[in-house]
């Protein structure tokens, strides 16, 4: 369980986090998703207490994170898998994490089984692989067997077995009543992971309702007829949204094929193609995030902040 | 392959542990990350093959002056444990170099935010790193002034001073010193983050500065206050020492004792 009250994070002039109020839940994927520079990474690191807020409070099951006696056995995270010195090895690297939260050392081979990186423990973890690296991230974050668990950008250099796992990971974790909260880039994946979604830009919250609804209030319907500008003219006066296209080709928003069908029918116009199309997560975000700019304060701008 | 079986356990909670636990969990984990570095062994053995190498060669020098043909650059019988620890100025880099790293090492890859977030209190982690360089860098002393005295004294020969009571006092105050300086610096570390930067403003501050302010007499108290000069006070190796020994460890303690309070300020208040 995540809690956040008007977190807000200013740079100077630039407010890179702005207001968020957020309830992360247990036994949930929850998709953190937001262009580059929306605030994504710095309101995880300031869940985790290592940038301070502006102002607002972000909690961890209840408390702030400073508060956390054994934070490894709380709260694990994955922030950035290259954060490891690189002339460590993989295996010492996950033991000073262990002893920093008195785990036993035997945790540490158990994480490493888990994610499959027993074979590399004595390697450098600077002679690692991308994936690997990645891997070695999710171990430190298993590693105290915790009940909220945050990955930035997880599946990041992993190769297609390497998604499929993480998605499997991530999903059983939920189903074990843990809090997951993930950022990604990758809306096709995000849709197979995540049960929910955040959706934020320029610090401001967008949405945060499940997955099914995001999706699905973007159905369109698309409509093929010999009479399509009668009928657009009859679906536009019930109400609905219509564009014509090239070929008279229509697409209705937010309706149904059965709305549409039986207008059709009503208004004797013969119909060559219905076809109900679900909105893809991709669009359903790329209409969020271009409502951001549109009603954004300042004109759109380049953030160098990842 | 087996995300199904991916955590065994059940979501834990954490128990409540003293904050002595706390300061134990965080010093063993700063212990197993400084061993686990090649450069901490590198630093070891390179300071060792150093100062057995320069208080041999000084040891041999002093043996030069006083029978080569001129008179005037006649030393006498020196101190063996005495000339093993004046190799400090050079020696000193090698170790705060590895203190340095400490610190700066975690910037420079990042981990100082998975740090934070196995140890949250921010000074914990200071004063367990503090500790854990103090732990490695005094024994180290000892054995280098140990190992500094065989040298000189093999160079020496009959030209060297050998009391079992001054090599004990003066090997001990060196590595006191050396542990003391290296805790300076690692706060001086944690104020600048950055090794080059902190390597040079070390170097600065411990060799050219008292250099420099030594001359005019105007600035020649301040030259005396400096650490690496108090350090030479306190060890008993100073020119004409301005103050007794117990001072200089005193003006010592001073200065590692702000250097840490102003690093843990900065790494408290800052953002990791």
């Amino acid at each position: 369980m995540i809690t956040m009250r008007d977190l807000t994070k200013r740079f100077g002039e630039r407010t890179a986090v702005d207001g968020l109020t957020l309830d992360i839940a247990s036994g949930k994927v929850t998709g953190f998703l937001g262009p580059n520079g929306a605030g994504k990474s710095t309101t995880m690191r300031m869940v985790l207490g290592l940038d301070r807020p502006s102002a607002g409070t972000a909690l961890v099951n209840g408390r702030p994170f400073a508060e956390l006696r054994h934070p490894l056995r709380e709260v694990g995270a994955l922030l950035d898998a290259k954060a490891v010195h690189p002339g460590r090895s993989v295996r010492a690297h996950l033991l000073a994490a262990a002893r920093s939260n008195g785990l036993p050392g035997r945790r540490v081979d158990e994480v490493l089984d888990l994610v499959g990186l027993e074979a590399v423990a004595r390697r450098r973890a600077g002679t690692l692989s991308l994936g690997m690296g990645q891997r070695l991230g999710i171990a430190g974050a298993l590693l105290g067997d915790p009940a909220v668990l945050m990955f930035d950008e997880p599946v990041n250099g992993l190769d297609p077995d390497g998604v499929l796992w993480m998605r499997r990971l991530m999903r059983s974790l939920a189903a074990e009543g843990r809090t997951v909260f993930v950022s990604s880039h990758l809306m096709s994946e995000m849709q197979l992971t995540a049960d929910r979604l955040v959706v934020i830009g320029r610090g401001r919250l967008l949405a945060d309702a499940p997955m099914a609804e995001v999706v699905a209030s973007g159905t369109r319907v698309r409509v093929r007829s010999p009479r399509a500008r009668e009928l657009a003219a009859r679906l536009t006066s019930a109400g609905l949204d219509v564009a014509i296209g090239p070929d008279d080709e229509l697409t209705v928003s937010d309706a149904s094929a059965e709305q549409v069908g039986t207008l059709a029918h009503e208004a004797g116009v013969p119909l060559f193609e219905l076809t109900a199309r679900q909105r893809s997560l991709e669009e359903a975000y790329m209409e969020l995030t271009s409502t951001s700019v549109e009603f954004g304060v300042a004109e759109p701008r380049v953030e160098v902040r990842a | 392959m087996n995300a199904g079986t991916a955590t065994g356990v059940s979501a834990g909670t954490a128990t409540g542990v003293s904050a002595g636990a706390g300061l134990r969990n965080a010093f063993a984990a700063e212990w197993t990350k400084v061993w686990s570095l090649r450069s901490t062994w590198w630093s070891l053995a390179i300071s060792m093959g150093l100062m057995v190498v320069i208080a041999f060669s000084v040891g041999q020098s002093v043996v030069d002056d006083n029978t080569n043909a001129q008179r005037g650059d006649d030393q006498g019988i020196v101190s063996v444990s005495g000339t093993a620890i004046g190799t400090v100025d050079l020696i000193q880099f090698v170790p705060i170099a590895l203190a340095i790293l400490v610190m700066t090492g975690e910037y420079a890859s990042g981990t100082i935010r998975p740090t934070f977030t196995w140890v949250p209190p921010r000074g914990r982690v200071l004063t367990a790193k503090a500790l854990v360089v103090a732990s490695v860098v005094v024994p180290l002393g000892v054995l280098l002034g140990v190992a500094g005295t065989a040298a000189a004294g093999f160079a020496l020969g009959d030209w060297g001073r050998f009391t079992w009571a001054d090599a004990m006092s003066d090997i001990l105050a060196f590595a006191l010193y050396l542990g003391l300086i290296c805790v300076f610096v690692l706060g001086l570390a944690t104020l600048l983050r950055s090794t080059a930067g902190t390597l040079t403003t070390a170097f600065l501050g411990l060799m050219a500065l008292p250099m420099l302010l030594t001359g005019p007499a105007v600035s020649r108290p301040l030259a005396e206050s400096l650490p690496s000069s108090a350090g030479r006070t306190f060890m008993g190796i100073a020119e004409d020492a301005p103050y007794r020994g117990s001072i200089g460890l005193a003006v010592l303690v001073a200065w590692t004792a702000a250097a840490m309070l102003f690093g843990r300020f900065s790494l408290v208040r800052r953002d990791a």
